[in-house]
């Protein structure tokens, strides 16, 4: 279970996140929305190792995530698909992928772990030579979530995966969360397509200028006034 | 300018204040040399830091500019123009050449700025020592008129200006821009701060001063090869001096180039490669533990001593 | 001296340029620390092969067996002590220090040079020091065909290490996106000591093989770090074997201009050649 509490970040000295909490559990998937700007990524970024928050405390597992260095999260079993996916680009998808289990009681299990993820997006597997740069969009966050998974992460985090893919590449993704969830794995997604987020989603956050501005499970979020009005617009269709 | 440096100012004024009155003593002809020395150095780094320590701009190929004020000053003043004219000629001629590689050179990014001044520098010294080989030296007459004393006051002169140069810099409306662009030229120039205008001009300022030391030097030495004073040293010893005395500062450039010529006259005669060795290693301690050279070193230890005072 | 002749020999000592360059190009690729004491390195390297020449009679190729591991410690070291210290800050600053500390550094590793071994210019005398054979109208000395041959076997041995040693391609994930390794569980701070030391032994096997082939003293540094530099603004960064072939272009166009107007004008071919690509094509020409 993922627990933070009283978050505060920023960088320079710009707060960000003035004071979050918030908790995902075993097996949940959650969802947290905001507009641009809002300080999502800065909070994944937080737990991930990337940045270092002022205050508050971000436990994992019993564990305080704070005090490990970033190339040691994904070894308490946290993994993040940052923002823009971040590959490597003039690598080939294997070898996007073989990184992602580059810790060290990964590595040993990596043949079995890049099946998994041939298996859930086999377009991969048909073009594992290729260099990611050459990838359509698409492909490229199959990599970005695949290599995620290969450290056999107990929380997945995801940073706007959506951004930029068309809609039906949009709910491939979608789907594979579903799976990668049914598999006992926790997701934390941050989105701003509120419709896809929610349609999957367990429970949801609201974060706006770095606080949490409400909570609660996916179908009320969506059936929320200030929600809807706010991030759904006059063109919102019930799904 | 701090009320700090203003004071370093004009004590460095007087300094060189008094020094005018050193050859009116009748030292020895190596006395004055050694002085010599210590005001071409100042002059050589207070001419270095205004690029690197108001531009923020570090330029590897500072010697080029030394070298051309040299090589046209020693032409046209050996050919018979008064010694002065050909310096002031010496000088266009550098920041003319600054200039003119400057507006293409500024295209580039720290790193590749560096490199890419170090490499036309070497350019130009590969050249003239191409097109030059043959020693440069003085006619029989000149030398018989020789006299340290005018190169002396020349000496004290340039290193009067480039201080007086460095502090209007400072307070001027110019050294502010600079200073915002060192900061963060991308928000300086949204203000509304030209950069590459300021950038040009700073690197003007630099290279006539520098092209006047080039000058001197043309002036000072009875013979040398013509390629000499265009060598990395000479923009290497500059950015040592600064380095070490304080970048970016008044009187950092002037402390740093005390202590260079001190030590380098007085330890070289007996351990030539050690003290080499000694720069060195004083120099990657500087950058990465007191970036602000010897200036930072005071400041620190004034600190530390008001604080004990104010303890005791 | 035949054109021909000229260009084989350009070609020959290109070899030694591309070695060079590439341990620089893979410590600015990692880690955007531009080392500028890398030809002190070199010139380092050199005279631990003279050493073990002139104390221990060690023939110069075999004793790159023990240059190369030394060169890897030294390496590591300078990183731990040194320039490990500058990665800490952002990137401008990391290069704009960098630059400093080694050219600091290059300063006393100089002096020291000339304090343990002489301002004199050494070089390795063998038994077959002279040999050659004949290409129809061109001569090859032997020595240097060897350096050359073995300039490419050790860049083509990094190129595998890059690519299949597990921290290889660690330290290439680190070249193309730190963060992105760090969430992937690399250390990065692991990584770009290896990348150090790899570029600093890759400087001590040049140096070897530049004493072998030529001569070595205390002043060449300045001369081969702006070779290696001149190389790794050409080829780009990202490519050993696109380095080594900016090394055999550059030395094929000092021996071109050589020939072409006279011997003075070797050395600022290069210069020129950099300035252009710098001014027209930053990113080299096998660049990313």
């Amino acid at each position: 279970m993922l627990e933070i509490r009283g978050l505060r970040a920023g960088y320079g000295d710009v707060p960000a996140l003035s004071g979050v909490s918030l908790t995902v559990r075993e097996g949940e998937i959650v969802a947290l929305l905001g507009p641009n700007g809002a300080g999502k990524s800065t909070l994944l970024n937080c737990v991930a190792g990337l940045v270092r928050p002022w205050a508050g405390t971000i436990v994992w597992d019993g564990r305080d995530l704070k005090a490990a260095a970033a190339h040691l999260v994904i070894e308490h079993g946290v993994a993040l698909v940052p923002e823009g996916r971040r590959l490597f680009g003039g690598m080939s998808v294997q070898e996007n992928l073989e990184l992602g289990a580059f810790a060290p009681r990964a590595w040993p299990k990596r043949r079995a772990a890049l099946e998994r993820v041939y298996a859930l997006f086999p377009v991969l597997a048909e073009r594992r030579r290729v260099a990611v740069q050459a990838l359509s969009g698409g492909q490229q966050q199959m990599v970005a979530v695949g290599r995620a998974l290969m450290a056999s992460p107990r929380l997945l985090m995801l940073d706007e995966p959506s951004l930029g893919l068309a809609p039906r590449l949009v709910a491939a993704i979608l789907e594979a969360l579903v799976a990668i969830n049914r598999d006992g794995v926790a997701v934390f997604l941050v989105e701003q397509n509120v419709p896809a987020a929610l349609s999957l989603a367990h429970r949801g956050y609201l974060l706006e200028g770095g606080r949490i501005a409400g909570e609660g499970s996916g179908t009320d979020l969506m059936a929320n006034e200030h929600v809807r009005r706010a991030y759904l617009g006059p063109l919102a269709v019930r799904r | 300018m701090t009320g700090h440096e203003r004071g370093w100012a004009v004590a460095i004024l007087a300094a060189l204040a008094l020094l005018a009155l050193l050859p009116l003593a009748g030292p020895r002809d190596d006395v004055l040399n050694f002085v010599f020395l210590i005001l071409l150095a100042v002059t050589l780094a207070e001419s270095w830091n205004i690029v690197a320590g108001y531009a923020g701009q570090v330029n590897l190929g500072h010697a080029a500019f030394f070298g051309l004020g040299a090589l046209v000053t020693r032409t046209l003043w050996t050919a018979g123009m008064p010694v002065l004219l050909a310096m002031a000629a010496g000088a266009l001629m550098a920041t003319l050449f600054a200039l003119v590689i400057g507006v293409a050179a500024f295209r580039l990014r720290g790193a590749y700025f560096a490199i890419g001044t170090l490499a036309l520098g070497e350019i130009l010294r590969s050249t003239v020592s191409n097109v030059l080989p043959e020693i440069s030296t003085l006619p029989a007459a000149t030398i018989a008129g020789y006299r340290l004393t005018h190169r002396y006051y020349l000496a004290l002169g340039l290193a009067a200006v480039s201080v007086i140069a460095v502090a209007a810099l400072a307070t001027s409306r110019l050294g502010l821009g600079m200073r915002a662009i060192r900061e963060d030229e991308a928000a300086a120039e949204a203000s509304g701060v030209g950069a590459l205008a300021l950038k040009l001009t700073a690197l003007a300022l630099s290279t006539a001063l520098a092209g006047l030391a080039g000058g001197l030097f043309a002036y000072y030495h009875i013979s040398y090869y013509p390629s000499h004073p265009f060598g990395p040293h000479w923009t290497f010893d500059a950015l040592l001096m600064t380095f070490i005395g304080g970048v970016g500062t008044l009187q950092g450039p002037v402390l740093g180039a005390v202590l260079y010529v001190v030590l380098k006259e007085y330890l070289a005669l007996r351990w030539v490669d050690i003290h080499l060795l000694i720069f060195g290693a004083l120099f990657v301690a500087i950058v990465l533990l007191l970036p602000g050279g010897l200036v930072q070193a005071v400041e620190r230890a004034r600190g530390v001593l008001g604080g004990a005072r104010r303890a005791a | 001296m035949i054109l021909g002749q000229q260009l084989l020999l350009g070609l020959l000592i290109g070899g030694l340029y591309g070695l060079a360059a590439a341990g620089l190009s893979l410590i600015f690729g990692v880690m955007r620390v531009l080392n500028v004491a890398h030809g002190e390195l070199i010139m380092l390297g050199g005279y631990g092969a003279f050493w073990l020449a002139a104390l221990l009679g060690v023939d110069p190729f075999a004793s790159l067996v023990l240059v190369i591991p030394g060169s890897l410690l030294l390496g590591a070291v300078l990183y731990t002590g040194l320039f490990g210290f500058v990665v800490r800050a952002h990137e401008e600053t990391r290069v704009k220090n960098s630059l400093l500390i080694g050219f600091g550094l290059a300063l006393a590793l100089q002096a020291l040079a000339v304090r343990l071994w002489t301002a004199d210019e050494r070089s390795i005398p063998t038994s077959y020091s002279g040999a050659t054979i004949s290409v129809g109208p061109l001569t090859i000395p032997l020595v240097r065909l060897a350096t050359l041959a073995l300039a490419l076997v050790l860049i083509g041995a990094l190129q595998l290490l890059l690519s299949r040693w597990r921290w290889g391609k660690a330290i290439r994930a680190t070249a193309e996106d730190w963060q992105a390794a760090l969430l992937t569980g690399i250390d990065i701070r692991r990584a770009y000591l290896l990348a150090f030391a790899l570029g600093t032994a890759l400087a001590g096997a040049a140096g070897t093989l530049v004493t072998v082939a030529y001569s070595v003293s205390p002043s060449i540094g300045l001369e081969w770090t702006l070779k290696a530099l001149i190389v790794v603004v050409l080829a780009g960064l990202g490519s050993m074997m696109g380095t080594f072939v900016g090394g055999l272009v550059l030395g094929l166009a000092e021996a071109a201009s050589a020939a072409t107007f006279g011997g003075p004008y070797r050395e600022i071919v290069g210069l020129v050649i950099f300035v252009v690509v710098l001014a027209v094509r930053p990113r080299g020409l096998f660049g990313r």
